[in-house]
């Protein structure tokens, strides 16, 4: 039981934590554990790509959502959307008008929540919904329903992006919102739909014939990271000291049959692991 | 096809923010706000005895100086991370459920200092400050950043890396303040805890860098804070006092050089 302490002139209740600097090293050590709670394991996020897929229009959507609509209620999914080319363009109007970086990051996420309406302008009839970002507490409820959540990706940060020096872009972007949003609650993997088949050296759409990576390790990747990234950097930087997601994989929404396959187990596009796969 | 809006960044890479070559150069959007953190455990949790008199110097001067005044969480808080960290809950919700206990502060700092103007604000609020100000009203909020579940794990144990000290600091760098001032109950820096080894010794000024270099076990202020630092483009100052001696306080909003200072070079 708890009990009150007063002895210094300050008042503490009785916990392992009580009276200590939560900056000493030898006190946050005194946190770990090997284990942590999975909140939710058996969920599935999905990642849709703003401009590489939200931006095409029909085109591009229209076969997913026919993807999405059959993987309904085979597993439980969660979708979290990008915001394209609208983030961009708010982002250069921003850095023009010299807008502190926290002011950016305040700004970006609205360009998402259109994308999220529109998916689920498409999809409500088979059974989604646009659900708040941090509103995780009532999962249970729409997965058990069979609903599919619709959610933005970037994570609030806000005003309270840290600063990076000469950079008017947020570090803490889009794909390491939906990271984040996995980690914490448990989930093991990840599928990012994009409009290349997944991770190459270099960026397919700026030079010829670059290296298709199909496989490859975390610690392999930040080892030798290519210039030009699919994926956010500060989503790897997270990852390496994560605990429960296994798996990111990049799939090209624009083949069809892709999504279905990964959602299925299938290793198509790129994979990428925490350790090593058996 | 991609309908793209053509911009400046129409084709950057915006995945990776340091590998761009950009000229930006933001402006500052409140610079003269003084933003103040209130400690915690240092402070709330004595009470009226440490609580009151600073409360006084800080309503003397706010004719002088706008004030935003943030606070910390403390005992409950960290009976929180105590209890969340034996149930084996990830870092993300531990910070979240941290994020309760300074909304309590703030809210209690409110009810005393409601009759000088004093104004309970959330982070959704934080664009209304012009207006706060212009009233004579002193805001008051978490020093909590909005992380939340976002926050990221950390390599070692489950206690958030940004907690009140990393709120407030990114508080005072968004609205361009050149310095952050925080209450504590030391007179700032030590090489040690001098709650530990009353014969630690007392750093008067240091740079981030150098502060970095010592690699020192505990330190007076979030070490993510300090790594902020480098990377700041308007908050180049921390300002660590002591509340508990009398006018300290009033002097650091003066100008003066008291306590610890924490430069970024």
């Amino acid at each position: 039981m708890s009990t009150l302490v007063q002895s210094d002139g300050r008042t503490h209740i009785t916990s392992s934590l009580m009276r200590e600097s939560l900056v000493d090293r030898r006190v946050i050590a005194k946190t770990h554990s090997e284990r942590e709670v999975q909140i939710m394991p058996d969920v599935l996020l999905i990642g849709i790509g703003g401009q590489s897929i939200f931006d095409r229009g029909k085109e591009a959507l229209l076969p997913l959502v026919d993807e999405l609509a059959k993987a309904r209620g085979t597993q439980k999914l969660v979708i979290g959307v990008g915001g394209g080319t609208r983030v961009r363009h708010t982002v250069s109007v921003a850095y023009d008008l010299g807008l502190p970086l926290g002011g950016i990051a305040q700004l970006v996420g609205a360009m998402e929540e259109a994308n999220a309406v529109f998916l689920n302008a498409l999809l409500a009839k088979h059974g989604s919904m646009v659900m708040p970002r941090e509103h995780f507490w009532e999962l249970p409820l729409y997965l058990e329903s069979k609903m599919i959540p619709i959610t933005i990706s970037i994570p609030p940060y806000h005003f309270w992006e840290p600063p990076a020096g000469d950079s008017p872009l947020p570090v803490h972007g889009s794909d390491f919102g939906l990271f984040q949003y996995a980690e914490v609650l448990g989930m093991k993997r990840i599928i990012f739909v994009k409009d290349e088949d997944g991770l190459y050296e270099k960026d397919p759409k700026r030079h010829d014939n670059p290296k298709f990576i199909a496989k490859i390790t975390l610690k392999e990747l930040l080892a030798n990271m290519p210039e030009e990234l699919i994926l956010d950097r500060m989503l790897f930087q997270a990852w390496e000291h994560s605990r429960h997601v296994t798996e990111v994989q990049i799939v090209n929404g624009l083949k069809p049959g892709m999504l279905t396959a990964a959602l299925a187990g299938e290793r198509v596009g790129t994979v990428i692991t925490k350790t090593k796969e058996s | 096809m991609r309908r793209t809006i053509e911009s400046s960044l129409s084709d950057a890479l915006i995945t990776d923010p340091t590998r761009g070559h950009y000229d930006y150069s933001p402006v500052a959007m409140m610079p003269d706000v003084k933003v103040i953190k209130i400690g915690g455990q240092s402070i709330l949790d004595r009470g009226r005895k440490a609580v009151f008199p600073i409360l006084d110097e800080l309503v003397a001067v706010k004719e002088k100086y706008p004030l935003l005044l943030c606070t910390g969480g403390g005992t409950r808080a960290r009976h929180i991370y105590a209890v969340a960290s034996d149930l084996e809950l990830p870092t993300g919700v531990l910070a979240a459920l941290g994020g309760y206990v300074p909304r309590q502060n703030a809210r209690m700092v409110q009810m005393l200092l409601a009759k000088h103007g004093g104004v309970y604000i959330m982070n959704d609020d934080f664009e209304k400050l012009p207006l706060y100000f212009r009233l004579g009203c002193i805001p008051v909020m978490t020093g909590m950043p909005p992380f939340g579940y976002w926050e990221k794990t950390s390599e070692n144990g489950r206690i958030p890396a940004n907690r009140t000290d990393a709120g407030v600091f990114l508080t005072a760098e968004v609205l361009g303040a050149k310095r952050a001032l925080f209450i504590k109950d030391e007179d700032g820096l030590y090489e040690r805890d001098p709650k530990k080894d009353p014969n630690a010794k007392f750093i008067a000024r240091i740079s981030a860098p150098e502060l970095i270099a010592r690699d020192l076990d505990d330190v007076v202020i979030e070490r993510v804070v300090i790594q902020y630092l480098l990377h700041a483009r308007f908050c180049h100052e921390l300002q660590i006092v002591n509340g508990l001696k009398p006018g300290q306080i009033t002097r650091a909003l003066a100008g003066e050089d008291v306590g610890t200072i924490i430069t970024k070079s």
